[in-house]
């Protein structure tokens, strides 16, 4: 495994982390959110405030990207919340480590269950002598995550300079083109951000799925892993078209510049760039659903372990 | 049931694994059926769209493409409400499965079981969400009551278009609360994962109950 990878998944942070203090990235990850949702509020006010006026687009346009910029600052505390969830996750696999064989029963000596494939109460498992290895997409993820969390809000930040512009503007053509440049850019920011958001939950399920193994070889015992489960796939796969839809309506609204009446590429791209971020967040559901059945298979096997020895 | 506090957290102590409470329990109910209603709504309002786009293409009538922008709105928050709703219940699934497994861990090696009582990021958490849930349907709603609303006349027109900015604004406000919300649950589970790691490290000085062995 490269010395990023391992980086990546925050081992090497979670080494330095004293267990007994409050983590200051869940902290930092509510600060951050709740900067995002006053940033929203005002946004929010601000288009209610001039509704009825009747020359507002210059005030709805800075709205729309102050706005947009507001969610991208909550996925940061959202983001930042998750990186402190994977340093406790280590933290927890080394607590179980030094706690495991004090709490282990001796009574049953370990016969050594054949290795394999075994069915659970959580779906399909195999049974290994030693940790197996990293699947290429708990890979892929550990790689992922940062960049993305970092590409995204630049495009977000990039699309509230052009908002700020856009509504200085007063020839309508390029209002118009401004505004096609902005939608596009700020939802492109967004997806990214949420792709990085399922990258971190991806590393977090490869966390789990190598610290258990972990657990298990350090107590000497097989090492039964959780196959990847029907859900973990589907995560992927919307993810991955999610990501591709916010491409594709980035591509788009760059296209809606050069027409002569952009009102109605405006009118179906405005639902698709929502369609993009929504398959995403629907993998996000399936990823977190993921991360519940693996702590319940862990939980579980780790009982066994205390009641059975092995 | 006995209330105590070990090292920073307020706990309740039992001689079983307490389970799932009820906002788990819902959460483990309630996640699919938020997901498919999600999968279902996002298309509709993408059609919508299209057809929106092809009627002013086609140069449509004032009236339908107005009121195809309320109602494609409205559904398309109706798919926010669920996609969102479906990660807080994922959210507290998970928080499920830390509650039951710490549990049956504890109880599995013999000794009282200690178990975090809800946090406060918790409670603030399924306030949020709810607060978050109410303002979309809410808007939701009024977008299709205005749909209904709107004729050809030029002032229909103007207040359909005002309606449209006032509950853009409210919508912007829900999904904030909505992001907001999922934090706070993120940051209970890290607090569960502090905790338990701090509670696993005392078992073994733990005595084993008499009634384990």
């Amino acid at each position: 495994m490269s010395t990023y990878a391992i980086r990546s998944t925050l081992r090497p942070l979670a080494e330095r982390t004293d267990q007994e203090k409050a983590s200051r990235y869940r902290a930092a990850g509510i600060v951050i959110a709740l900067v995002g949702l006053m940033a929203a509020a005002a946004a929010a006010v601000a288009s209610v405030v001039v509704a009825d006026e009747a020359g507002n687009a210059d005030t709805l346009a800075w709205t729309f990207g102050l706005g947009t910029a507001a969610f991208a600052a909550i996925k940061i505390g959202i983001a930042t919340t998750l990186i402190g969830i994977l340093v406790r996750l280590w933290l927890r696999v080394d607590a179980i480590k030094s706690a495991l064989p004090g709490l282990k029963s001796s009574s049953i000596a370990d016969v050594g269950t054949r290795p394999g494939d075994v069915e659970t109460a959580y779906g399909p498992a195999t049974v290994t002598n030693s940790a197996p290895e990293k699947l290429a997409i708990h890979r892929m993820a550990e790689r992922m995550w940062l960049p993305m969390i970092a590409m995204g809000p630049m495009v977000v930040v990039i699309g509230l300079g052009v908002a700020i512009a856009q509504s200085g503007e007063t020839d309508a053509g390029t209002f118009s083109d401004l505004a096609a440049v902005v939608q596009g850019s700020q939802f492109l920011g967004e997806g990214l951000l949420l792709a990085g958001i399922a990258f971190l939950l991806g590393t977090i399920l490869s966390s789990l799925r190598s610290g258990g193994a972990e657990v298990q070889e350090a107590a000497g015992v097989s090492v039964k892993t959780l196959k990847m489960p029907p859900s973990a796939k589907a995560f992927v796969g919307l993810m991955a078209a999610g990501l591709m839809v916010a491409m594709a309506q980035f591509v788009g609204y760059l296209v809606a510049t050069g027409q002569d009446d952009p009102a109605s590429w405006f009118a179906w791209l405005g639902p698709v760039r929502e369609f993009g971020l929504g398959l995403i967040l629907s993998g996000i559901v399936l990823a977190l659903y993921t991360i519940g059945t693996v702590i319940g298979f862990q939980f579980d096997r780790l009982s066994q372990i205390i009641r059975e020895g092995r | 049931m006995e209330a105590a506090t070990i090292k920073q957290f307020d706990v309740e102590v039992t001689s079983r694994s307490p389970g799932y409470n009820l906002p788990q329990k819902a959460g483990i109910r309630l996640w699919l059926p938020m997901l498919v209603m999600a999968l279902m709504a996002f298309p509709a309002a993408v059609i919508l769209g299209i057809v929106r786009a092809d009627e002013i293409s086609t140069g449509g009538s004032a009236e339908t493409i107005e009121t195809l922008r309320q109602v494609q709105s409205g559904v398309m928050m109706v798919a926010f409400a669920s996609v969102f709703a479906a990660i807080s219940f994922a959210i507290a699934r998970i928080l499920g499965q830390f509650r039951k497994g710490g549990g049956d861990l504890q109880e599995a090696s013999g000794r009282r079981v200690v178990t975090l009582r809800m946090p406060a990021t918790a409670k603030v958490f399924l306030a949020t969400m709810m607060m978050a849930m109410m303002t979309l349907l809410g808007a939701a709603v009024l977008h299709f009551v205005f749909a209904a609303d709107v004729s050809g006349t030029a002032s229909s027109l103007e207040l359909s278009e005002e309606r449209f900015t006032v509950l853009e604004g409210v919508q912007r406000l829900g999904i904030g609360m909505y992001l907001a919300a999922i934090t706070l649950g993120l940051a209970t589970i890290a607090q569960v994962l502090r905790f338990q790691a701090t509670r696993v490290r005392e078992l073994t000085a733990e005595e084993v109950r008499p009634q384990a062995i």
